[in-house]
């Protein structure tokens, strides 16, 4: 392990790796409460998706049968035919936040839901029908893009989580291990080299007084 | 070693989104837009219902006094899963959230960070200290 580390054994080079070792505990402690606030989030944000997605599903059912209740009532090539003359530009604003380091899509959107007179279609020829399931569909569009923020912020959060693990483990399993190996290293030869100055002293000692 | 520099980074980077400065609460009442500048050159805004929710929880004088974002510290040296709330209004009004005795600092536990952090996900924010 110390050849890995190509390290030296001095007392330089043990308060260096003593050092190291300090820093790296400190940054592994740190990464971990990292983690642990990365997955708390993410828990989170999974509660969140569950409930936007259950909402835009419910929400697109409701709309799915109204364009359906719409087909049955109005005809569908009439549907079809208002829905093309409808015209539709969705101003959505995409920023970033962070959290934690981490850049997280932000979505704004204006007023999603628009009145009869503003969606498109000709008045005359169109029932009523059409315009509650142009109602729904519009509600369905909002949560949507919800859930697709919401989506992305897992994305992100999940990405980070599985860096800061990636690290974590490096430093728990690869570095610290490695470093305490060289500190044991230079600690076992320091000792054995003042075991051999010793008992070379004592040689010497010996070999004096048998002189004498 | 560039083991080290990795590190340095790293433990750099942790409080990256942390506020240059923060503000109180009756100024972030007052601003159209209530954010604050972060140390990476980005910006944090808050909700306004957050605002309006910690607004509820204090009377009026202590407006003043509630610095914003919270900070939710978390200390290896406290222990895994423990943060502290320090401040005397901010442990108020955390404390308040969470049908605790208030103090002037606030030790809790995972469960109830990740109950803060629903609560009020733009008023606080994570502070990591070594």
């Amino acid at each position: 392990m110390a050849t890995a580390l190509a390290v030296s054994p001095t007392r330089m080079e043990l308060m260096k790796l003593k050092k190291q070792l300090n820093l790296a505990q400190r940054g592994h402690d740190l990464l971990k409460e990292k983690m642990d606030a990365l997955v708390m989030e993410f828990f989170e944000i999974f509660r969140k998706i569950q409930e936007s997605r259950t909402k835009a599903l419910e929400q697109l059912s409701t709309a799915y049968r109204a364009l359906t209740n719409c087909f049955a009532l109005m005809g569908t090539l009439e549907t079809v035919q208002a829905a093309r003359e409808t015209r539709r530009e969705l101003q959505i604003e995409i920023s970033s936040r962070y959290l934690m380091g981490i850049s997280i899509p932000a979505v704004e959107f204006g007023e999603i839901q628009r009145n009869a007179l503003t969606r498109g279609y000709g008045l005359h020829m169109t029932s009523s029908v059409l315009d509650e399931a142009a109602r729904e569909f519009e509600r369905a569009l909002g949560l949507l893009v919800e859930l697709a923020e919401t989506e992305a912020v897992a994305f992100a959060i999940a990405r980070e989580l599985e860096k800061t693990k990636r690290r974590v483990n490096a430093l728990e399993y690869i570095l610290i291990p490695r470093l305490k190996g060289a500190l044991k290293f230079i600690m076992m030869r320091l000792d054995e080299m003042e075991r051999e100055n010793f008992t070379r002293l004592k040689r010497i000692k010996a070999i004096i007084e048998e002189h004498r | 070693m560039n083991a080290d520099r990795l590190i340095k980074f790293e433990l750099a980077r942790l409080n990256a989104h942390l506020p240059e400065r923060r503000i109180s609460l009756k100024e972030a009442l007052s601003l159209t837009k209530p954010q604050v500048p972060t140390r990476d050159g980005s910006v944090h805004s808050f909700k306004r219902k957050e605002l309006e929710i910690l607004a509820k929880l204090l009377p009026e004088a202590d407006w003043e006094k509630l610095q914003l974002p919270i900070f939710i510290a978390l200390e290896p040296k406290l222990g895994r899963g423990a943060a502290k709330v320090s401040g005397e209004v901010e442990a108020k009004v955390a404390a308040k959230l969470l049908g605790k005795e208030a103090a002037r600092e606030l030790l809790i536990y995972r469960p109830e960070v990740a109950l803060l952090r629903r609560n009020l996900p733009t008023t606080t924010q994570y502070l990591f200290v070594w």
